[in-house]
């Protein structure tokens, strides 16, 4: 009997596009949306891992959806940490005179209009100027990678499930689940 | 207790975790704000936290927004719901065409707010998402039980827990 299709191959290219996606400015706003980016990223690694199966090969099961998943969602939180940091060296200083220039504009506009108080404006904008000299930061970089190492594969695993559920064969493989 | 019970039980710990954390954000921002900073932060990646579209505690506004707080709380009852109906098993998931309906009404509100075609109210994210969240459970918990039975039990198929069974 032919051996089941290498996950670690579908986990690195779907991990590429998860860290991608979830990296570039814009692109990443997808992740507003509960995670939406990287949960497709587990539901893309599902179906192209069922695109490898062939006849002679074993069943698909959903073990299989879980440790794909799981890869899948680390190295897509590796990818991520990856092209952010490559983004904040090439682009890092237009990136935060844009952020700098457009937030100054609209706090100040909100002075001239009366909705907030001119100390409140300063406040604000010392906030801002410390959030992008703490961007560059590698405290920032670590505690990032540590967050999205945690949620990344949990949704990238939820993906690959809901997957495994659509793309599931019509006559699953028996299982004992109870031990 | 059966294995699958206890990773069942492990789950439901796990997602009590999660909602939990989402409610503890806004809750002890007065007492320990390092811990509910660290909760906001935890929730940023998946979560745009506008203030105007979250849910509030005491004044302050919960880890997530509207529709993820309605979709993970519904996720939440839904997943209590499986071990009232004993649907453990892969094989007692639903027709594939209910995760399609579930997700449609989100997918829908999301784009036309995008497109300016329609504003999404407080309502459509409630509803949108609780619909999502409380159908999701269905498909992804019963093949994870699954999935880490079989894990287990090719663990123990190469000899693992060898020592863990012959101290029992």
């Amino acid at each position: 009997m032919l051996e089941k299709p290498n996950k670690l191959r579908i986990a690195l290219i779907c991990g590429a596009v998860i860290g991608v996606v979830s990296a570039t400015p814009g692109l990443s706003l997808i992740n507003c949306c509960c995670c939406a980016g990287v949960w497709l990223g587990g539901l893309l690694a599902m179906y192209l891992y069922k695109q490898e199966f062939t006849e002679g090969m074993p069943p698909l099961e959903s073990s299989d959806a879980l440790m794909l998943g799981l890869m899948a969602g680390v190295v897509g939180a590796f990818a991520a940490v990856l092209v952010n940091v490559l983004i904040l060296v090439t682009f890092g200083p237009i990136e935060a005179e844009l952020v700098r220039s457009i937030a100054g504009k609209v706090l100040d506009r909100m002075s001239e209009q009366g909705s907030l108080p001119a100390d409140m404006v300063e406040t604000l904008k010392d906030q801002i100027e410390a959030s992008i000299k703490d961007s560059g930061r590698m405290s920032n970089i670590f505690g990032g990678l540590f967050i999205t190492l945690i949620v990344y594969p949990i949704f990238t695993i939820l993906g690959a499930l809901l997957g495994y559920s659509i793309f599931r064969p019509k006559t699953p493989p028996q299982t004992t689940l109870a031990q | 207790m059966k294995f699958t019970k206890r990773t069942y039980l492990a789950l439901l710990s796990l997602v009590v975790l999660w909602c939990g954390g989402i409610l503890l954000a806004p809750a002890v921002s007065a007492i320990t704000p390092g811990v509910s900073s660290f909760l906001y932060s935890f929730y940023s990646p998946i979560c745009h936290q506008t203030d105007a579209r979250s849910f509030h505690l005491f004044g302050q506004k919960l880890g997530v927004c509207i529709r993820c707080s309605s979709i993970y709380g519904s996720f939440f009852l839904s997943v209590l719901a499986i071990a009232v109906t004993q649907r453990f098993s892969a094989h007692s998931m639903p027709n594939r065409l209910w995760i399609m309906l579930a997700i449609l009404p989100m997918v829908v509100d999301v784009l036309l707010t995008f497109t300016g075609i329609h504003v999404s109210t407080m309502l459509t994210r409630v509803v949108t998402g609780a619909l999502f969240g409380s159908i999701l459970p269905f498909f992804v918990v019963p093949p994870l039980l699954e999935g880490i039975a079989q894990l287990r039990n090719q663990y123990l198929a190469r000899g693992g827990f060898v020592y863990a069974r012959k101290t029992q």
